[in-house]
């Protein structure tokens, strides 16, 4: 410990620290699973949470610098730190919000350092807790100071960790002074990392009510309103669009139907010129009794009796192209967008024409 | 239905030849078995001398692909003759596995 040059009060304290150390680790290890748990248990998506216990090295350097200012071990709040990484600003309030509900907090302690920088100023913004844990949480009788210690847990959004990382890296803690006109940048840094932490919630907020106002249209069949896109078109498929259809071609057969995904079709649709879902929903009313008598011709005289629900779509995008009058070269490029330009595309195609040709479609 | 697997760590190569038919699907299920388990598999699967399969055969196909996304591997299956690749077109099962 005289490797360190504390006072006897610094040495005890230290001393405090190492012979707690299970318990920190304990406490630490609580903590973790916890925040995980508030995370998972809420559905919330966050980059990182971290924890750590002081090292001996570290701790030693505060007591050097400020050992006086703490009675006993118990004064440090930072011995244990944890940190929440959020996306966005308001997950990280939500995040706050469920801590104070898991852990004792000390709100004499605490500090929002979002809200203390004046109208003037930009830089370290996050939200810093210190807290306890209440033995109605966890206690082990063992180690009665789990429920003493107090600890810290940091809530910031990504971006504001990011610009904590390269003050903490360039500034704050490199052992030198650097330049005012440095110091600056890095402080205009945190005004325009505020802004675009700002701009990404409201772009979120607004990407929400967007997909909010698609599964409403959706909902009510204003089809023609809402633009084929990935969101409009999982909202369409939630509503079993080609159940019907799938389920009479598979009654040819009395097959079993496999329910596969028909999102590889959205792309295709698009790229057969679909705009809208009123566009799929056109086509499903005008093609599906040819769509079911080209898998009649197909399936007929075959004892197949396994059928993939994408061939409802399939049948119906080669129907719509052949009444569209899309020819060869219409199913051909229909097929190169679905299977990859390949050979075989080519054979496919014609086979197609052919069967086709033979079912009468007006 | 002959089934050779040859296989290095996740990357294997699948000969098959003769009908896939409800004769011996379950046998074609049993031979593929082994690699139902494998972590990230990169399959190849050698469709050259496959005269037919059944929806039995479809069924392993499919059994192994699922299997394979599960896995978070990928697989292929190529050189197939146009009479088997119809078999997979009609039945919307081109759409669920890679054939080349």
């Amino acid at each position: 410990m005289e490797q360190y040059g504390l006072d006897l009060h610094g040495q005890m304290i230290l001393e405090a620290y190492r012979s707690d150390m299970a318990v920190f680790e304990k406490m630490r290890q609580f903590i973790d699973s916890q925040l995980h748990g508030i995370v998972e248990d809420n559905g919330l998506y966050v980059t990182a949470i971290e924890s750590r216990v002081k090292s001996e090295q570290s701790l030693a350097g505060k007591l050097q610098l400020k050992g006086s200012k703490y009675a006993s071990l118990s004064d440090i709040t930072d011995i244990l730190g944890a940190r929440v990484v959020a996306f966005y600003s308001d997950e990280v309030d939500k995040i706050a919000a469920l801590i104070e509900t898991r852990f004792d907090v000390d709100w004499d302690n605490s500090v929002d350092k979002r809200k203390l920088l004046e109208l003037d100023r930009f830089g370290y913004r996050s939200l810093h807790y210190v807290c306890h844990i209440p033995p109605s949480l966890f206690a082990d009788e063992s180690m009665p100071q789990l429920n003493e210690y107090r600890f810290e847990i940091q809530m910031r959004t990504a971006l504001q960790h990011v610009w904590a990382t390269m003050y903490h890296d360039t500034g704050y803690k490199s052992g030198m002074e650097i330049p005012k006109t440095y110091l600056r940048s890095l402080n205009r840094m945190a005004g325009l990392l505020e802004i675009a932490d700002e701009e990404f919630s409201k772009l979120r907020i607004k990407i929400n009510d967007y997909r909010r106002q698609v599964h409403a249209l959706v909902a009510d069949g204003n089809f023609d309103a809402v633009n084929l896109d990935g969101d409009s078109f999982n909202n369409y498929l939630a509503l079993n669009p080609f159940k019907y259809l799938i389920e009479k071609i598979a009654s040819i057969n009395q097959a079993e139907i496999y329910q596969d995904t028909l999102r590889p079709y959205l792309p295709v649709m698009q790229g057969m010129g679909f705009k809208t879902l009123g566009d799929v929903e056109r086509m499903r009313f005008e093609c599906s009794e040819y769509a079911y008598q080209l898998a009649l011709h197909q399936l007929a005289t075959t004892d197949i009796d396994i059928v993939a629900l994408s061939l409802s779509l399939q049948n119906l995008c080669i129907v719509h192209i052949y009444k569209q009058g899309g020819g060869i070269d219409g199913l051909l490029h229909f097929y190169n967008m679905l299977f990859g330009d390949n050979g075989y595309n080519a054979t496919r195609a014609h086979r197609t024409l052919e069967q086709l040709d033979k079912i009468n479609i007006v | 239905m002959n089934v050779t697997i040859n296989q290095q760590d996740n990357l294997v190569k699948v000969t098959l030849s003769g009908r896939a038919d409800t004769t011996n699907a379950d046998r074609f299920q049993t031979d593929i078995t082994p690699l139902l388990n494998l972590e990230k598999p990169d399959i190849e699967i050698d469709c050259s001398e496959m005269e037919y399969t059944s929806s039995q055969g479809l069924r392993v196909f499919l059994m192994l692909q699922k299997s394979v996304n599960a896995h978070g591997g990928k697989m292929v299956l190529r050189n197939m003759k146009p009479q088997v690749k119809e078999v997979f077109d009609i039945t919307g099962f081109s759409n669920i596995i890679n054939i080349l």
